[in-house]
C-alpha cells in the first residue's frame, strides 16, 4: 500500500498522462474507424445476401457463412490471423492498419446481423407496395426500407461499437500502443500493478460509459411502442 | 505471395489443440456456471433489494461491464500479488470470467424478471397457488422462454470471447496452446486456420445442445443460427 502511495507522483507525471491520453485516443479512434467501415460493408453484405435467383446462391451462401463463422471464433484468433496474414502479402504493413482490418472483419460479421433484422423488422407490404410502384431492389432499400429501419438498426450498432471499445484491449498483444499495452508496459517499468491497471481500467470506463448512456438514451427516444410500427 | 501453407505439423499436434478445446470447454462452463450464480444473486437483490444494495449492485454491473475482461484478469494476476494473493493463471482467468460474466448476467436475468407481469402473479394467487407453485408453474416458465436465447447467445460468448482472453496469461486453453505450439515452428497462418474451425465446430455444437435443451426443457425455440 505505502508503495503505491510513494508511486502516485512519479506515475501521474506529465509524459505518462500525455502517453495514456495517446493510448486512449488510438483506441477509440481504431474502435471508430474499424466500425464504420464494417458497418458500411455491412450494408453491402446484406444486400448481396437478398439477391434473388439460383445464379447468385453461392454468393448467398459465402454471406451466410462468413457471418455465422466470424460470430463464433475469438478476435484474438482474428487478430493473428490477419497479422500474419497480411504480412506475409505485404511485410510493411503497419499494425494500426492490421488492427483496424481485424476490427472491420469482426464488425461486418456483427453489424450485418443487426442491419439485416433492422430491416427485416420493415413490414412485407411495403415492399411489395414499392415493387407495385415498379422501384428498383436499390430504390426499395434505399427510399422505402431504409430510411424506416434507421430506428430498429442504430441502437444495437452504437452499442455494439460500443461494447467493442473494450474488445480491442486484445489487440495489445500484437504490439499496438493502445490503452491495455500501455498498461503492461507501465507494469513492466515497476508501477505498481493495481495502480496501473486501476487507471487502465478508468480510462476504458471513461470512454465507454457516456457512449454506453448515449446508446440508451437512442433506444429510448428510437424505440416506437409496440403496435405503432404497423400503423405508420 | 509465395507462402506455402503446410499443415501437417499442424497434424502432428492436434492432440495438443483437442486438449486446449477442452479446457477451454471446461473454462467456458465453469465461468458461466459461477456467473450465472452470480447474477441470479445479483439481479434479485436489484429487484427486491433495499437501496444501499441496490446501488451497490448497480456499481458493479456498471464498473465491470464498462472496463474490457482483459484489464480486469490483469488486474487479478499483476495488481493483487502486491497485497499478498497469489493465484495461479487459470484461476486468475477463471474468477475474472466469473466476475465478469456474473455482471452480464445481472442484466440478462434481471430483464427476465421484470417481463413477469403482475396480473399474472395475481392470476396466480387467485387460483390459490403458494409462493413455491408460482415460482415454479408462472415465474421460471416466463423468465425461461423470454432469456433463454439471450443465455444461450451469451454463453457463446463466454466460450469464445472469454475464454480466449486467457491466451494472454498464459493459460493453455485453445488460443493459448495454439500460440504456444506455432511459436516453436512458426506455422502461426497454418495453425490459427485450424484453430479458427476448431472454435466453429465447439460453438456449433455448444449451440445445437442449448437448442436442443431449451426445446426440451423449456420449450423455446431457440435458433442455432
Amino acid at each position: 500500500m505505502e508503495r503505491i502511495i510513494e508511486q502516485l507522483p512519479r506515475f501521474f507525471s506529465g509524459p505518462n498522462m500525455l502517453l495514456l491520453l495517446e493510448a486512449a485516443g488510438l483506441t477509440l479512434g481504431m474502435t471508430i474507424v474499424g466500425c464504420l467501415i464494417g458497418f458500411a460493408l455491412a450494408f453491402v453484405l446484406v444486400f448481396l445476401r437478398q439477391t434473388p435467383g439460383l445464379i447468385w446462391f453461392p454468393l448467398r451462401l459465402i454471406c451466410i457463412l462468413y457471418v455465422e463463422v466470424f460470430r463464433r471464433i475469438p478476435f484474438i484468433v482474428v487478430v493473428y490471423l490477419v497479422l500474419f496474414f497480411i504480412q506475409t502479402v505485404t511485410p510493411n504493413a503497419s499494425l494500426f492498419t492490421i488492427a483496424v482490418i481485424a476490427i472491420c472483419l469482426y464488425a461486418v460479421a456483427y453489424t450485418a446481423d443487426i442491419i439485416r433484422g433492422g430491416l427485416e423488422s420493415v413490414p412485407q407490404t411495403q415492399v411489395e407496395a414499392a415493387q407495385v410502384m415498379n422501384l428498383s431492389r436499390l430504390q426499395i432499400n434505399l427510399m422505402v426500407v431504409l430510411p424506416q429501419a434507421w430506428p430498429v438498426i442504430i441502437p444495437p450498432a452504437i452499442a455494439f461499437a460500443v461494447s467493442f471499445i473494450k474488445d480491442t484491449a486484445l489487440v495489445s498483444q500484437v504490439g499496438v500502443f493502445e490503452l491495455a499495452f500501455r498498461g503492461k508496459e507501465l507494469n513492466n517499468q515497476g508501477f505498481s500493478g493495481i495502480l496501473v491497471f486501476g487507471t487502465i481500467a478508468l480510462c476504458y470506463f471513461i470512454l465507454s460509459f457516456p457512449l454506453s448512456l448515449l446508446g440508451q438514451h437512442l433506444e429510448k427516444r428510437l424505440a416506437t411502442p409496440r403496435g405503432q410500427r404497423r400503423s405508420r | 505471395m509465395n507462402y506455402r501453407f503446410q499443415f501437417g505439423v499442424v497434424w502432428d499436434n492436434f492432440g495438443a489443440l483437442l486438449e486446449g478445446a477442452l479446457l477451454t470447454f471446461q473454462l467456458g462452463v465453469i465461468a458461466f456456471g459461477g456467473g450465472a450464480i452470480i447474477g441470479l444473486i445479483c439481479a434479485t437483490l436489484k429487484t427486491y433489494g433495499p437501496w444501499p444494495v441496490r446501488a451497490l449492485v448497480n456499481t458493479y454491473v456498471v464498473f465491470i461491464t464498462n472496463t474490457p475482461a482483459l484489464i480486469q484478469i490483469y488486474f487479478l494476476f499483476f495488481g493483487l500479488p502486491e497485497v499478498g494473493i497469489r493465484w495461479s493463471n487459470e484461476a486468475c482467468l477463471l474468477i475474472g470470467l466469473t466476475l465478469n460474466a456474473g455482471a452480464y448476467l445481472t442484466m440478462i436475468l434481471r430483464a427476465g424478471f421484470l417481463s413477469v407481469r403482475i396480473t399474472e402473479l395475481e392470476a396466480g394467487q387467485t387460483l390459490g397457488m403458494s409462493l413455491i407453485q408460482q415460482v415454479r408453474y408462472i415465474i421460471v416458465p416466463h423468465i425461461a422462454k423470454s432469456i433463454y436465447p439471450a443465455l444461450a447467445n451469451f454463453f457463446i460468448v463466454v466460450l469464445v470471447m472469454g475464454t480466449s482472453v486467457g491466451a494472454l496469461i498464459g493459460v493453455d486453453e485453445l488460443t493459448g496452446q495454439a500460440i504456444n505450439l506455432s511459436a516453436v515452428n512458426y506455422r502461426w497462418l497454418e495453425y490459427f486456420t485450424v484453430v479458427a474451425g476448431m472454435y466453429v465446430v465447439l460453438t456449433l455444437v455448444a449451440s445445437i445442445g442449448l437448442a436442443l435443451l431449451g426445446r426440451w426443457a423449456f420449450r423455446v425455440k431457440a435458433r442455432i443460427f
